[in-house]
C-alpha cells in the first residue's frame, strides 16, 4: 500500500510561494489560514535555504494523540484527516504539531477560534467524495480524481515532491547522488557528514 | 428485650439496608462510566478511509518529470 508523503528539496526551492498560492486557490482557503507556507532559513544571507511546509501526515501523528475528542483519522493512503463536525477548536493539536500545521479561522481563546483547518493532502474529508459538503469544509479532493496535491504539481523548480513515499524518496536519492550533496540546509553536514553515502 | 430495644433494632436494620443499597448504587455508578465512556478513536467508516491513490497517467507524468534528470531509467517511475 502506497504511503502518501511530502518531500521538499530545499536546494531547489526558490521561495516563490506558488505552492502556498495554489493551495489557497484550489481549496478556497479563507483569510487567516495558510495550509502551506514557505519557511526561509538565513534569509538574505549567502546560502539561505527555503523549505515549503504543511501537514506532514505523520505516521504516529501527535495531533491525533492529543485530540480530546478524537476527531483525527488516518486513511489507507496514510493521510491524516480530521472531521470538522467533531472538532471543538481547543487548539491542542496546534501545540502538539512540530510543523505548525493546524490553523484556525479566528484569533481567540478556546471556543472562539473556530474549527481547525489543515492540509488534507488534497484528499477531502469524511464526507462523500467530490461532494459539495466536502468541498465547503475541506476543499477539493484531487486524490479521488487520480491526481496528486496541487502544491507539488505546481512547483516550477520541482522542489516539492508528493506521492508514494518510496517513489519520491527514490527521486530525491538520485538527485542527491548526482549533485553530490543533500538539501544544503543548515545541519545537513552535521547529520550526514561532508560526503553523501546513501 | 424491651419495646424500645426492638424499635432500635428495627432502626438499625433499616439503616443497614439503606447503607447496603447505597453501596450497591455506588458500585453501579462507578462501573457504568468505565464501560460507557471508554476512549475510542474516531472511525468514519471503511469507505471514508479507503485508499484513493491511483497510479494514473497524470501521477506517472509527475514522477517522470520530477525524476527525468536523475532517474537512470525514467520508465521505472511509471512502472513502479
Amino acid at each position: 500500500m502506497a504511503r502518501m508523503k511530502f518531500l521538499c528539496d530545499a536546494d531547489r526551492c526558490i521561495e516563490c510561494n506558488a505552492c502556498v498560492t495554489a493551495c489557497k486557490n484550489e481549496h478556497e482557503v479563507p483569510w487567516g489560514i495558510n495550509r502551506r507556507r514557505v519557511v526561509t532559513l538565513n534569509d538574505g544571507k549567502p546560502g539561505e535555504r527555503s523549505v515549503s511546509m504543511a501537514c506532514m501526515h505523520c505516521t504516529d501523528a501527535p495531533c491525533a494523540a492529543v485530540c480530546p475528542v478524537n476527531c483525527f483519522y488516518t486513511t489507507a493512503d496514510a493521510v491524516v484527516l480530521h472531521s470538522k463536525d467533531i472538532c471543538i477548536g481547543c487548539g491542542y493539536c496546534f501545540y502538539a504539531c512540530p510543523f505548525g500545521a493546524p490553523q484556525y479561522p479566528r484569533v481567540g481563546n478556546f471556543g472562539s477560534r473556530g474549527k481547525m483547518d489543515k492540509c488534507t493532502y488534497c484528499s477531502g474529508g469524511p464526507e462523500p467524495d467530490l461532494s459539495v459538503a466536502e468541498y465547503e469544509k475541506y476543499g477539493s479532493n484531487r486524490l479521488a480524481e487520480g491526481k496528486l496535491p496541487l502544491c507539488a504539481e505546481m512547483c516550477s523548480t520541482k522542489a516539492l515532491l508528493a506521492g508514494d513515499g518510496e517513489m519520491i524518496a527514490e527521486i530525491y536519492k538520485q538527485r542527491v547522488i548526482k549533485r553530490g550533496y543533500g538539501s544544503g540546509a543548515w545541519g545537513w553536514k552535521t547529520a550526514y557528514r561532508e560526503t553523501v553515502a546513501i | 428485650m424491651g419495646q424500645d430495644q426492638k424499635d432500635q433494632l428495627g432502626r438499625r436494620q433499616f439503616f443497614r439496608a439503606l447503607g447496603g443499597g447505597t453501596v450497591a448504587a455506588a458500585v453501579g455508578v462507578s462501573t457504568a462510566p468505565l464501560t460507557a465512556t471508554e476512549a475510542q478513536a474516531y472511525d468514519p467508516g471503511t469507505d471514508e478511509t479507503r485508499s484513493r491513490y491511483r497510479l494514473t497517467d497524470e501521477v506517472k507524468a509527475f514522477y517522470r518529470t520530477n525524476g527525468y534528470e536523475t532517474l537512470q531509467n525514467s520508465t521505472n517511475a511509471g512502472k513502479k
